[in-house]
């Protein structure tokens, strides 16, 4: 709760700009891996302003820098040149973002429950609100009765779902997400993307969602930025504007909206992996 | 393991491993091993290829037994002790030699799977002492702590120790990347994810450790109780070898096995308890 007190103070102090809560702002960044004769570099230069509320989408070919300019964004590596700015400030693990990797990363001597608790702790909630805020974030992607099953007991995909629901437990302004939903089925993957979009959409917080599936972006983002590959730049920077909100998902992804859209995309995407 | 009709009873919720065959595998096979064996003996005795002094037959075994577990003549079941007694006391040696051994084991372990120079600092060490056997270093032991307790308990101790240690360093430096990231990632502090995700995913291997200590602790408890060992299972064995009693040096012998598989039993028991994610994540 107290964070969506600060994220109110920040706005009012700082007005509508790049250091407001959930903003991401990267300046000319660059990340080599290695040193000297055998660095390559993976990313950059990129320049790219998230304003907060942006559901942004980073698409592009396998090996083309998205995950790291992800891991830069939450804290995890340091730019090997420029800046990066969450909120206005250097980003830290843990306080910049919430995450979701590309396999869920539960903790397997924990149940679905402890996983929770341990990042609403991490949180600093106090433990009073624990099993209300729990109940909440379990129904928020759709896991009510879930709470004492262990996570070898549950599906691939309630297992992505707990860790949405662990990632969103510090309410933080931004949420990263690394290509979550790569190893699920087809079925399973819709329905994720569809929960996705009304969780962030009803939260309003800044989302940085990376994939290599144009459908995928299309269908999530509210700008899809697509990455050339070795070293990733930017390719194109595309606004979607597609309904959000209250939508029929069935409906918006028969739309012809929908499927130009795909075909920019897709067709960005395989020009910048051909580069 | 039958039932009065004479029929085996099939142990208990084992995972089904199908109809008779699992039957005969869990109860018959081990009981009929059992049963060979003892018949071999037998016959062995009987053939008289050895002397009773070398080669006792199952019964003098089973006298001898009675005769340390009762008090017969006056005499209270072996040099003033019995059986259980004996066995007790030196379960209780283990215990706290143990005990000690697995506690400095694990806090080693943790801080040489974390702290870099500190692995390298100790790491020669424990292979040195893990590679020594306990009867090298009791003599020392006794020079050094006499010949009551401490050098019986500090012999079990060191035995105990280096499996832990090991273990439990391979186990913490092991620790999956993916999910220290993970944590952190969550607003974890250090001590956090020490806490929170270092210890329980070391905690398998860690626990596959302390089986093997107190498996090695047992193996040295006849080293440990050679000198001044009487009360105590493993002096009895000594102290009836001395005295050619084989049928006590034989019981002595069962008693510490039988113990040692129980313990083992509830150890791996107490492992399915405390980490049944084992082998599933």
């Amino acid at each position: 709760m107290s964070s969506r007190e600060t994220t109110k103070t920040t706005e009012g102090l700082e007005g509508a700009g790049t250091t407001r809560a959930g903003s991401v702002r990267l300046d000319r960044i660059t990340h080599r891996y290695g040193r000297g004769g055998e660095a390559f570099t993976a990313v950059g230069p990129v320049d790219l302003t998230i304003p907060a509320g942006e559901f942004l989408v980073l698409v592009g070919a396998s090996g083309c820098g998205k995950s790291t300019l992800l891991r830069l964004i939450a804290g995890f590596e340091q730019p090997t040149q420029g800046s990066v700015r969450v909120s206005g400030s250097e980003p830290r693990p843990g306080r910049a973002a919430g995450v979701v990797f590309q396999t869920p990363r539960l903790f397997p001597w924990r149940t679905v429950r402890g996983n929770i608790d341990l990042a609403l702790r991490y949180a600093r909630v106090p433990r009073a609100q624990w099993s209300e805020r729990r109940a909440e974030l379990l129904a928020r992607v759709g896991l009510e009765g879930t709470e004492k099953r262990r996570v070898w007991e549950i599906s691939g995909g309630q297992r992505q779902r707990v860790a949405i629901a662990r990632a969103l437990a510090a309410e933080n302004p931004l949420l990263l997400l690394d290509e979550p939903f790569a190893a699920l089925d087809a079925l399973t993957r819709e329905r994720l993307q569809e929960d996705v979009r009304r969780v962030t959409d009803r939260t309003g917080r800044t989302t940085v969602f990376v994939t290599h599936s144009a459908d995928e972006a299309v269908f999530l983002g509210s700008r899809v930025v697509v990455l050339t590959k070795g070293p990733g730049t930017v390719a194109l920077d595309l606004p979607i504007t597609l309904p959000r909100g209250d939508v029929d998902a069935e409906e918006l992804r028969n739309s012809r909206e929908f499927a130009e859209l795909r075909g920019q995309v897709s067709h960005a995407v395989k020009a910048a992996a051909a580069a | 393991m039958t039932s009065p009709a004479g029929v085996p009873v099939p142990p208990a919720p084992r995972p089904p491993a199908r109809g008779a065959w699992a039957r005969v595998r869990h109860g018959a096979l081990p009981f009929g091993s059992l049963l060979l064996a003892l018949a071999l003996w037998q016959l062995l005795a009987a053939s008289g290829t050895w002397s009773e002094t070398l080669v006792p037959p199952p019964a003098r075994v089973w006298d001898a037994f009675v005769d340390v577990s009762t008090t017969h003549d006056g005499v209270r079941g072996y040099n003033g002790t019995y059986l259980i007694e004996h066995l007790g006391i030196s379960l209780r040696r283990i215990a706290i030699g143990a005990g000690v051994g697995i506690a400095l084991g694990v806090l080693f372990g943790l801080l040489m799977g974390t702290v870099g120079w500190m692995r390298s600092l100790f790491e020669p060490w424990i292979t040195f002492l893990r590679t020594l056997p306990p009867l090298a270093y009791f003599s020392l032991l006794v020079i050094w702590l006499g010949i009551d307790e401490e050098p019986k308990v500090t012999l079990l101790a060191m035995a105990a120790f280096p499996p832990v240690a090991v273990s439990t360093t391979t186990a913490v430096a092991a620790v999956p990347t993916s999910l220290v990231e993970a944590a952190r990632a969550l607003g974890a502090s250090r001590w956090d994810v020490v806490r929170d995700v270092v210890v329980p995913s070391a905690l398998p291997e860690t626990l596959t450790g302390v089986r093997l200590a107190v498996g090695v602790a047992y193996s040295s408890l006849v080293a440990a109780e050679l000198v001044n060992g009487l009360p105590g299972i493993g002096g009895m064995v000594k102290d009836a070898a001395n005295y050619n009693n084989t049928p006590v040096v034989l019981v002595g012998i069962i008693a510490i096995g039988v113990s040692g598989l129980i313990i083992d039993g509830l150890l791996l028991r107490l492992e399915r308890a405390v980490v049944p994610w084992r082998g599933r994540a």
